[in-house]
C-alpha cells in the first residue's frame, strides 16, 4: 500500500463525548411495579396509561431476553439502571428563553441550536434530554396548520384521546421484549399528529441525548398521518462517552391512514465504545409503521454509525390496499461494535409494493448483519418487492451477514432479491489516486458512492451530514 | 519532434522493481524530453506495463533500484494523486469500473486537483460541465457517459475513449498510454489515435506502450524502444516499428541468449 | 452380510436420538417443519426394501448398485476398473470422518440413520472410472441407507442416485433415510445426480456430506418430487479452498407436500468457488423451504460464490420459504446472492396463447422451460429413469 495509510491515523474522537453538568431528579436504580407506577406517577398520567405501563410490565416478566441475533454481549442487570432522570427544571418552560442555559448550550454543542435566532429553518426540533424533553420549537407555526407536534409526555396532557386511541396498536405492549420493557418504562419521546389533508409546513425532527452514565432511555415517539396527510421527521441520537454502556430501548410507532405518507429518518450516532469495545449504547429498538390505510407509504430511512449494539428493524405493515413500503439504510459498523439490523415487510393488502435497500460497511472487528422478512400474505394479490442488500467489508477482521428470509403464500406476487458482497479494491485505490484524487478522499469517494442510494433519500439538510458523518467514522480502518 | 534542447521532462536511470519480490524490471534506462512522443514495445511479460505502473505509482509494485526524476525532481517518492497533480498521467490498459461513483463527479474532483496544484481556480458544478463538454469532443463522446458510474458498464472502446477523456481534462505533461489500442476497432482506435494527436504539444511529451503497428499508424512516434526481459534492448526511429512488424521479436531471444541473459 | 462396524455406531445413534429427542420448532433449522411428519415417520418401523421391475433396464457401461434390500449391495456385481470395496478396517476409519468435518454428525437425521442402517456401501475410486447408478430399493416403512464414496486424488466419477419410492400395498406409508459421506482426493472430479421422485405418503431424510480437497471439483444435481415429506440437505466443505463447487437443485411440491432443502457450503481455504442455483415449484397447498449457509471464514479469501434461490409459486395456497444466510469474514471475496418468488410469467403465457396453445397446455410448456435446466444438468441415465414407470408421474411429468 501507499505510504499513507489511514490505519497509522488516529481515529477521529467522538465528538459528542461530553457530559454536561446539570441537576437531575433521578429515581433509584431498579425495575418494580412500583418503579412503574411511580414514573407514571411523576408524569401524572391518566389512568389508561398506568394500566397499559402495568401490564407490559407484568407481561415483560414472563420472557426471557432474546438471543437468537448474531450478537454477543454479557448480560444486561435491569436492576442497575436507572429508569427515570430528567434535569431539575420543575415544569417545561411556555418559552426557551426560561429553559436552562446549560440545556441550551449542550445542544448548540451538538450543533442543534434550540434558540430563536439560531435555529435551523424550515426544521422543527424537539430536544430530549436524558429522560424529557426539554424543549420544542416552531410549535405555534405548526399549530396554525393543526399539526401537533410535542413531547409524549405533553402530548399525554393535550390530547389524551388521540393517545389513547393509537398508542400500542402497531407495537403492541407484549410485543417482543424490549418493546414490553418500554412500554413499562418510557419516559418521554415525541408525539406528531398531522390531520386530515395536512401536508406538514417543515419537516420535524427529534433529537435525542443521553447524559447519565446510568440512566438507560426508553422513549417512545407515535406519528400519526390522518388521511391525506404528509410529513417528513427525523432523529438524531448522541451520548457521552462512558465506560459502562447504557440501554436504550424505544418504541416507534407509525400510523399511516389513506393516502398519508410518513418519511421517517434516523441518524443514530450514539457513543459506539472505544476501540476495544468498551462502553458504548446498547441499541435495542422496535420501530414499526403500519400502513392502515389505501395508498398510503410509509419510508425509513436509517444511518447507523454508532452504538456498541445495534438491533433494530424498521418495519412495514402494508395493510391498505397499494400502500407502500420502503426500507433504505446504511449500517456501518467500526472497531467492535456489532449490529443487527434490517427490516421486515408485511404484505397484506393486494397490490402493496415494498422496497429495501441495506448497504452495510464492516471495518475493524466489527459485525455487521442485514436480517430482513418479506412476508407476502395470502391476501396480497399483486405485492411486489424488490430488495437489495450490499455489503462493503473494510479489512479482513470484519464480518458481513446476510439473511434475507422470504416467505410468499401468494402466487400473483413478485419478490426479489439481490445482494452483493465488495470491498474497495487497491486498483479502485489506485485508479483514483492516479487521477490526483487523495487517498481519503477517494476512500470516502467511494464509500459514499455505495451509500448513494440510501443518502438520497435523506432530506437535503442532512445527507451531507452523514456523509461527512461516515468518512469521519471510517478514518483509520482503511490502509 | 525532436529538439535537443527541450526540456527534459523524464528521466529514467537504471530502474529496478519487483512485484511481490519477483524482479521484472532490471535496469530501464529513457530519457524523455518536452515534445516528443515514444513508443515501447515488445512482447507480453517484456515489463512494459510494469514500467507504466511503476511510473505512476502503483503500491503493487516495489522500486528496488535506480531513480525517474520527473523535470528534475525525484518522481518516486510521491504519491500516486501526487504524480497527477503534477501532471504525470497513466492511461490504464484495463480501466477499472468503481460501481456508485459517478463519472461526472470523478473527473470533477481530479480535474480540480490538478488545477490546484497548477494554480488554477477551482471549477464550479456548472462552469465544469461547461467545460467537460466543450472536452467530450476530442474523444467524440456521448454526454451521457458522465452521469454513469466510472466505467462501469462501459464498453472497452468506451473505457479507452473515457481515459482520453481524462487525459483531455487533466492536461498532463507527460502521458504514457498503456495498451490503449488493445480491443478496440479502427474506429475507435482512430478516434482515440485522433485525441491524442491533439492533445499533443511543443511542452508535452508522450509514452505509447503498444504491441501493435497500427497504433503507430495513426501516431507517429519520434523514438521506438523494445523491451525485453526488463530492461530497453534497442532503441530507434519509427522505422523500427515498421521493422519489427516484419521480422518479429525472435531476434529477441538471440540477443538476450547471447547477452546471456536467458 | 451385516456390516459389524456399524454395530457400536447404531448403539450410539440410539443413544443420542433419546437424548436429543425430537427437533423442535425453537431450532432454527426446523422452525418451518411440519414435525408431526417428522415424528410418523421416526416411528415407522425398519424394513428392507426391493427391487421393482418397473425400473429400467441398466445401460451400457453402468453399473447399477441396489442398497436398502438386506442383501449385500456388491453381491453379484462385477465392479468396473478402478473401483474397490472398502476393508472393515478402512471403514472403521473413514466412517463418519466426512459428516464429522461437515459439522452434521450430531443432527438428529444422521442420528437416525445411525440408529437404523444396518450396512454400508463403501467405495474407494481410483484414476477415471465408468458411471455408477445407485437405487436406494423402497419398502412399506422406513429404509436406512448409507454410503460411503472415497474419491482419490485426481479419480473421476459419475454418479447417479435414484430415491423411487413404489410400495407393494398403496396403504403403507414408506420413508428413506439416506446418509451418503464423500471425500474428494486433490483433483478429484465428481458428477454427482440425485432423481428423488416419489408420491402419496412417502417420506425422505437425505443427508449429503462432502470434503473437498484443492483443485477437485463437485458438481451435485437434484430433482426431487412429489413427497409428503421431505427434507434434502447436501454439506459441502471445501477444506482447504481452491476447489469448485457447484450445486443445481429442483424441489417439486404439490397436494399438501412438504419439501426442504437445506444446502450449506464452507470455505476453509482461500480462491473456492461456489455457483448454486436452486428452483423450487409450489403448486397446490404444498409448503417449499429453501435454506442456503454460505460460510466464508477469513481464511477464505478470494473465494468466489454466488448463489440463486428462485421459486415458482402457482398456487395461492402454497407457500414458499427461502433463507440464504451469508456469513462472510474475508474481504477479497465476491459473494452474490438473490433470490426471487412469482409465478409463471404472464406475458409468456398470454403470448404462447397468443399462438393458439391452450392455458393449461402453455403452463405446462413453460413449467417444463422452467425445470429443464436443472433437469437436463443429471447424468446421462436419468432420462431412462424419467421415462419409466417407476418414476413417471404421467399427472406432473418432468
Amino acid at each position: 500500500m501507499t505510504s499513507t495509510s489511514t490505519r497509522d491515523l488516529v481515529s477521529q474522537p467522538y465528538k459528542y463525548g461530553f457530559v454536561t453538568e446539570i441537576e437531575t431528579d433521578k429515581i433509584a436504580k431498579g425495575l418494580s411495579e412500583d418503579v412503574v407506577r411511580l414514573i407514571s406517577e411523576k408524569k401524572a398520567e391518566p389512568d389508561f396509561l398506568l394500566q397499559f405501563r402495568l401490564k407490559a410490565f407484568r407481561h415483560w416478566l414472563t420472557l426471557e431476553e432474546p438471543d437468537w441475533a448474531a450478537l454477543g454481549y454479557p448480560p444486561i442487570d435491569y436492576q442497575d439502571i436507572v429508569y427515570y432522570a430528567a434535569p431539575k427544571q420543575q415544569e417545561k418552560k411556555a418559552s426557551l428563553d426560561e429553559v436552562d442555559p446549560k440545556l441550551l448550550e449542550t445542544f448548540d454543542k451538538l450543533g442543534i441550536p434550540l434558540s430563536e435566532q439560531k435555529r435551523l429553518s424550515n426544521v422543527a426540533v424537539d430536544a430530549v434530554f436524558d429522560s424529557v424533553s426539554i424543549a420544542t420549537t416552531y410549535k405555534e407555526k405548526l399549530a396554525e396548520h393543526g399539526v401537533v407536534f410535542c413531547s409524549f409526555s405533553e402530548a399525554v396532557k393535550e390530547h389524551p384521546d388521540l393517545i389513547e386511541r393509537y398508542l400500542g396498536t402497531v407495537v403492541a405492549s407484549n410485543d417482543n421484549y424490549f418493546a414490553a420493557l418500554n412500554s413499562a418504562v418510557f419516559s418521554d419521546g415525541s408525539f406528531v399528529f398531522i390531520p386530515k389533508g395536512v401536508e406538514c409546513p417543515m419537516e420535524l425532527s427529534t433529537y435525542f441525548r443521553i447524559n447519565s452514565g446510568d440512566t438507560g432511555q426508553f422513549e417512545r415517539t407515535l406519528i400519526v398521518a390522518e388521511e391525506g396527510a404528509s410529513v417528513s421527521y427525523l432523529e438524531g441520537c448522541t451520548a457521552p462517552m462512558f465506560d459502562t454502556n447504557q440501554l436504550h430501548a424505544a418504541v416507534v410507532e407509525l400510523v399511516a391512514l389513506d393516502d398519508a405518507s410518513i418519511k421517517y429518518s434516523t441518524v443514530q450516532n450514539w457513543y459506539a465504545g472505544d476501540e476495544n469495545g468498551v462502553g458504548g449504547i446498547y441499541n435495542f429498538v422496535t420501530k414499526r409503521g403500519q400502513c392502515r390505510g389505501a395508498r398510503s407509504r410509509i419510508s425509513w430511512t436509517q444511518v447507523e454509525t454508532g452504538s456498541a449494539i445495534t438491533w433494530k428493524y424498521p418495519s412495514c405493515v402494508l395493510q391498505g390496499a397499494d400502500s407502500v413500503g420502503e426500507f433504505y439504510s446504511v449500517a456501518l459498523t467500526n472497531n467492535r461494535q456489532q449490529a443487527d439490523t434490517g427490516t421486515k415487510m408485511v404484505h397484506v393488502g393486494p397490490r402493496t409494493r415494498s422496497t429495501i435497500v441495506s448497504k452495510g460497511i464492516s471495518a475493524g472487528h466489527s459485525s455487521n448483519s442485514y436480517r430482513g422478512l418479506v412476508q407476502i400474505g395470502p391476501g396480497a394479490s399483486g405485492a411486489r418487492n424488490y430488495s437489495q442488500c450490499d455489503s462493503m467489508l473494510i479489512g479482513d477482521q470484519a464480518g458481513a451477514n446476510t439473511y434475507p428470509y422470504i416467505r410468499s403464500q401468494q402466487p400473483d406476487s413478485a419478490v426479489e432479491h439481490e445482494a452483493s458482497t465488495c470491498r474497495i479494491s487497491e486498483d479502485q485505490l489506485f485508479y483514483l489516486q492516479s487521477r490526483g484524487i487523495g487517498f481519503e478522499e477517494a476512500v470516502s469517494m467511494m464509500v459514499s458512492g455505495f451509500c448513494r442510494d440510501v443518502f438520497n433519500q435523506l432530506p437535503m439538510e442532512f445527507a451531507a451530514e452523514a456523509d461527512k458523518l461516515l468518512a469521519l467514522k471510517l478514518e483509520g480502518s482503511v490502509g | 519532434m525532436i529538439r535537443p534542447d527541450a526540456e527534459l521532462l523524464l528521466d529514467i536511470s537504471d530502474l529496478h522493481a519487483s512485484v511481490e519480490d519477483q524482479p521484472i524490471l532490471k535496469g530501464v534506462n529513457l530519457q524523455v524530453r518536452a515534445g516528443e512522443i515514444h513508443a515501447v514495445m515488445g512482447r507480453n511479460g517484456s515489463g512494459k506495463s510494469t514500467l507504466s505502473k511503476v511510473l505512476a505509482g502503483h503500491p503493487a509494485y516495489r522500486v528496488t533500484g535506480g531513480s525517474v526524476r520527473y523535470r528534475g525532481d525525484d518522481l518516486l517518492t510521491l504519491e500516486p494523486e501526487q504524480r497527477a497533480r503534477l501532471g504525470v498521467f497513466l492511461g490504464f490498459q484495463y480501466p477499472v469500473e468503481i460501481p456508485g461513483v459517478s463519472n461526472l463527479e470523478f473527473l470533477r474532483v481530479s480535474t480540480n486537483a490538478r488545477r490546484e496544484t497548477q494554480g488554477q481556480e477551482e471549477l464550479d458544478t456548472f462552469d465544469f460541465e461547461d467545460h467537460v463538454r466543450e472536452r467530450l469532443k476530442v474523444v467524440q463522446m456521448d454526454p451521457a457517459f458522465l452521469d454513469r458510474s466510472v466505467n462501469q458498464g462501459f464498453s472497452g472502446g468506451e473505457k479507452k475513449r473515457n481515459e482520453i477523456l481524462q487525459m483531455a481534462l487533466l492536461e498532463p505533461v507527460v502521458s504514457i498510454l498503456d495498451e490503449t489500442d488493445s480491443g478496440l476497432d479502427i474506429d475507435a482506435l482512430r478516434i482515440v489515435a485522433s485525441g491524442v494527436n491533439q492533445l499533443s504539444s511543443p511542452e508535452t511529451a508522450s509514452i505509447l506502450i503498444t504491441h501493435y503497428q497500427r497504433l503507430l499508424d495513426e501516431i507517429t512516434p519520434d523514438y521506438v524502444h523494445v523491451m525485453a526481459a526488463g530492461r530497453i534492448l534497442r532503441t530507434g526511429g519509427r522505422e523500427l516499428a515498421l521493422e519489427l512488424e516484419q521480422i518479429g521479436y525472435d531476434w529477441v531471444d538471440e540477443q538476450l541468449a547471447a547477452e546471456g541473459v536467458v | 452380510m451385516v456390516n459389524t462396524v456399524l454395530t457400536p455406531v447404531q448403539k450410539r445413534g440410539q443413544a443420542n436420538l433419546e437424548r436429543l429427542g425430537l427437533p423442535t420448532r425453537r431450532q432454527e433449522a426446523w422452525r418451518l417443519t411440519d414435525l408431526k411428519r417428522l415424528e410418523a415417520m421416526a416411528s415407522l418401523p425398519s424394513v428392507e426394501g426391493s427391487a421393482q421391475h418397473a425400473w429400467p433396464s441398466i445401460h451400457q457401461g453402468v453399473t447399477r448398485f441396489v442398497i436398502g434390500t438386506g442383501v449385500d449391495p456388491l453381491e453379484g456385481v462385477q465392479l468396473p476398473e478402478g473401483v474397490s470395496p472398502l476393508s472393515e478396517a478402512e471403514l472403521e476409519q473413514a466412517l463418519g470422518h466426512t459428516l464429522d468435518r461437515c459439522g452434521c454428525a450430531e443432527t438428529w437425521p444422521v442420528e437416525l440413520n445411525h440408529a437404523r442402517s444396518q450396512r454400508v456401501l463403501a467405495l474407494r475410486v481410483r484414476g477415471s472410472v465408468a458411471p455408477l447408478e445407485i437405487v436406494l430399493a423402497a419398502g412399506g416403512g422406513l429404509v436406512a441407507t448409507r454410503v460411503l464414496l472415497l474419491l482419490e486424488e485426481k479419480a473421476e466419477l459419475d454418479l447417479f442416485q435414484v430415491i423411487p419410492a413404489e410400495r407393494e400395498s398403496a396403504a403403507a406409508p414408506l420413508a428413506h433415510s439416506h446418509v451418503i459421506e464423500v471425500h474428494l482426493g486433490q483433483e478429484a472430479r465428481l458428477r454427482h445426480g440425485v432423481l428423488a421422485s416419489a408420491s402419496d405418503d412417502s417420506s425422505l431424510l437425505a443427508h449429503l456430506a462432502v470434503e473437498q480437497e484443492p483443485r477437485s471439483s463437485y458438481d451435485f444435481v437434484s430433482v426431487c418430487r412429489g413427497w409428503r415429506f421431505g427434507r434434502l440437505e447436501p454439506r459441502v466443505l471445501q477444506v482447504d479452498g481452491q476447489a469448485t463447487t457447484r450445486l443445481t437443485g429442483l424441489a417439486m411440491t404439490g397436494t399438501d407436500e412438504q419439501f426442504a432443502t437445506h444446502t450449506s457450503v464452507c470455505f476453509e481455504g482461500p480462491e473456492g468457488s461456489l455457483d448454486q442455483l436452486q428452483k423450487a415449484v409450489a403448486a397446490d397447498r404444498s409448503h417449499s423451504i429453501f435454506n442456503g449457509a454460505i460460510q466464508v471464514p477469513r481464511a477464505a479469501q478470494r473465494t468466489d460464490a454466488s448463489q440463486l434461490s428462485r421459486n415458482l409459486l402457482l398456487s395461492n395456497r402454497a407457500r414458499v420459504d427461502a433463507k440464504p444466510e451469508l456469513e462472510i469474514v474475508a474481504d477479497d471475496v465476491r459473494c452474490a446472492h438473490g433470490a426471487t418468488v412469482s409465478q409463471l410469467q404472464q406475458d409468456q403465457l398470454f403470448y404462447l396463447r397468443s399462438r393458439g396453445v391452450a392455458a393449461d397446455e402453455a403452463a405446462a410448456l413453460l413449467l417444463k422451460g422452467y425445470c429443464c435446466d436443472v433437469v437436463d444438468r443429471l447424468p446421462s441415465m436419468a432420462p431412462s429413469w424419467l421415462a419409466s414407470a417407476a418414476i413417471n408421474d404421467p399427472a406432473r411429468p418432468l
